[in-house]
């Protein structure tokens, strides 16, 4: 018995370096002195990140990926919070369907839903532009917040809201003052999960991006199919650093592991 | 999925709290839905216009057979569909594609079920780090975690020297590039996936399945095969159905890990859509794959409702 537990365990922490390893090779990788990428890295020089200013293209898609990401996780959080109040505080026909529905685009293949917005988007003149793209990074990002406002909905006490209306509270007054603040650092979470979901999303960025407008994963992506420069390293090692810090934040609001339970989730 | 408790452990805490809590003065919902609908107006008009129209939209793309989209000349014709049928270039590149989800899904099962375990046996604290652990590199863009394999698996990348120095293998392995370096990116980047479905699974164990074992004097090894695993496999099920899915309409891993070695569907599609702008072939392909992924879970999930098991999914 102490074997097959042994054993168990083992695999366990097998498995939890397999999951982690690819992330930990890349930030040691990016302080090569090659010209070529390797783990472990020969020598150690910073010149791989020097290099990362003088590429504007880099600066530029990553100023690009931040923008859209923050604007995407706006407008998501808004409309998802809206939604997700609707359906979890009115008795509305067919509930269970709308919820549904409005978190299926996570059922769908990325590549399916970056086809068709493209092909949607080309007689509407749409393709290629950040408007278009804009959209493409809502739509993928809606399902998220929508499940975690729900979630934080679930425990949401609507007495409160009686007792501050009866208080003699404005409607607005009592959204302001009492709905959002008890929401709000599910809409926050939800927020944060969606610019991740956005600032790393290349599936459906594929067909959205054009010549002019870039981000930074597909301009990773790009370099990883023409030529594997340890550039591509230090860049990576620059994702994963905005990606830690997003993910400490996220776990001190919510729990990261919250918005994966039970969940659908497209990525790659 | 509803827990799966013994019947008998509910009597016995009904009668440890003889004493009905009372019940919450609940206020109803409010009866009203129009504001609700209100609320829900932009994102129903957004997804509808945004998601449902579109993916509507490359359906009746599927359907004709000209290049030029919908104009007065369109052709109507199932000629993409038969097309697909008839080539085996797109039928064996659907065959490599189930085949390497299969194989992924088989990956993250063995390296996932004893996580799972270890999570559900471990502390809440410990469960909490583990879950921060595997869902991490979740939030990290998959074209950096696919780089990372890269490094590993070049030809002289650290897997290689590591099975050559130990004798192992003489000659380098082909791994990037190849099914292999797929299937490892793949079931890298789902693994996370399965165990999350398997211990939510275990957690709805009831422990006392387990001591009733113990003291009828059943050793672990039978404990493990009579009652846990029977009992968790609606979570592998999904977690298989969910690794499957992911599996075989993932796009940025096939490309980098495989490139022009392993044409799975999605790289053929998007081959066919963004180098040949053959858009209603390619459309024609998307719902062939989709129908593909249905089709493959219904009767995997069949298998398992109607089989020996069938008792665990209630």
């Amino acid at each position: 018995m102490k074997t097959l537990g042994g054993l168990r365990i083992a695999v366990a922490v097998l498995a939890i370096i397999y999951i982690l390893i690819p992330l930990i090779v890349v930030i040691p990788a990016s302080f090569t002195s090659a010209n070529y990428p390797s783990f472990p890295a020969e020598g150690f020089s910073l010149q791989w990140y020097t290099k990362i200013l003088e590429r504007p293209e880099f600066l530029e898609a990553f100023i690009n990926s931040a923008k859209f990401a923050a604007l995407a996780a706006i407008f998501s959080v808004i409309f998802g919070t809206l939604g997700a109040l609707g359906i979890a505080k009115y008795d509305i026909p067919g509930k269970s369907y709308i919820t549904a529905l409005l978190t299926s685009p996570l059922s769908v293949p990325q590549l399916v839903l970056g086809i068709a917005l493209l092909m949607y988007f080309t007689p509407m003149m749409l393709a290629g532009t950040s408007t278009g793209f804009l959209i493409a990074h809502i739509v993928i990002c809606i399902p998220y917040v929508m499940r975690l406002v729900l979630t934080g909905l679930s425990g949401f006490d609507y007495n409160l809201e009686r007792a501050a209306a009866i208080l003699g509270a404005n409607p607005l007054t009592v959204f302001l003052k009492v709905t959002l603040p008890l929401i709000g650092s599910a809409a926050i979470s939800g927020g944060l999960f969606a610019f991740l979901t956005s600032f790393d999303n290349v599936t459906v960025s594929l067909f959205m991006v054009s010549p002019e407008m870039r981000t930074l994963p597909i301009e990773i992506f790009s370099q990883m199919q023409d030529a594997y420069n340890p550039i591509v390293a230090s860049v990576s090692s620059v994702v994963i650093f905005i990606s830690v810090v997003l993910i400490v934040i996220l776990e001190k609001i919510q729990g990261v592991g919250k918005v994966f339970g039970g969940s659908h989730h497209t990525n790659g | 999925m509803e827990p799966i408790r013994s019947y008998a452990s509910q009597e016995i805490e009904k009668d440890l709290n003889p004493i009905e809590p009372q019940k919450e003065p609940k206020f109803k919902k409010r009866k009203v839905w129009i504001p609700g609908l209100l609320l829900l107006t932009p994102i129903l008009l957004f997804i509808f216009g945004f998601f449902v129209i579109p993916m509507l939209y490359i359906l009746y793309l599927s359907f004709i057979s000209t290049d030029n989209l919908g104009g007065a000349d369109a052709v109507y014709s199932l000629k993409n569909y038969t097309q697909i049928f008839t080539d085996s270039y797109y039928l064996s590149s659907l065959w490599l594609t189930v085949k390497i989800s299969l194989y992924s899904v088989l990956v993250s099962l063995f390296l996932g079920y004893p996580v799972a375990m270890t999570m559900a046996k471990s502390s809440a604290r410990i469960r909490g780090y583990i879950t921060l652990l595997i869902v991490s590199p979740l939030l990290v863009s998959i074209v950096v975690r696919n780089f990372g394999w890269y490094l590993l698996l070049l030809p002289n990348g650290t897997i290689n020297q590591t099975l050559m120095a130990l004798c192992i293998i003489d000659t380098p392995l082909k791994l990037l590039f190849s099914e292999i370096g797929v299937v490892i990116g793949l079931s890298n980047a789902y693994l996370p996936f399965m165990i999350l479905s398997i211990v939510a699974s275990l957690y709805n164990i009831d422990p006392s399945l387990d001591k009733a074992g113990a003291i009828l004097g059943a050793s672990p090894f039978r404990r493990f095969f009579s009652i846990t695993l029977p009992l968790s496999i609606p979570g592998i099920v999904s977690g298989c159905i969910l690794v499957f899915s992911l599996s075989m309409s993932a796009y940025v891993t096939p490309a980098l890990m495989g490139g022009a070695n392993v044409p799975v569907m999605p790289v053929v599609i998007y081959d066919q859509i963004n180098n040949l702008l053959h858009w209603t072939f390619g459309s024609a392909l998307s719902y062939i794959l989709l129908a593909t992924t249905v089709i493959s879970v219904a009767v995997f999930t069949r298998m398992f409702e109607k089989g020996k098991f069938k008792e665990v999914f209630r």
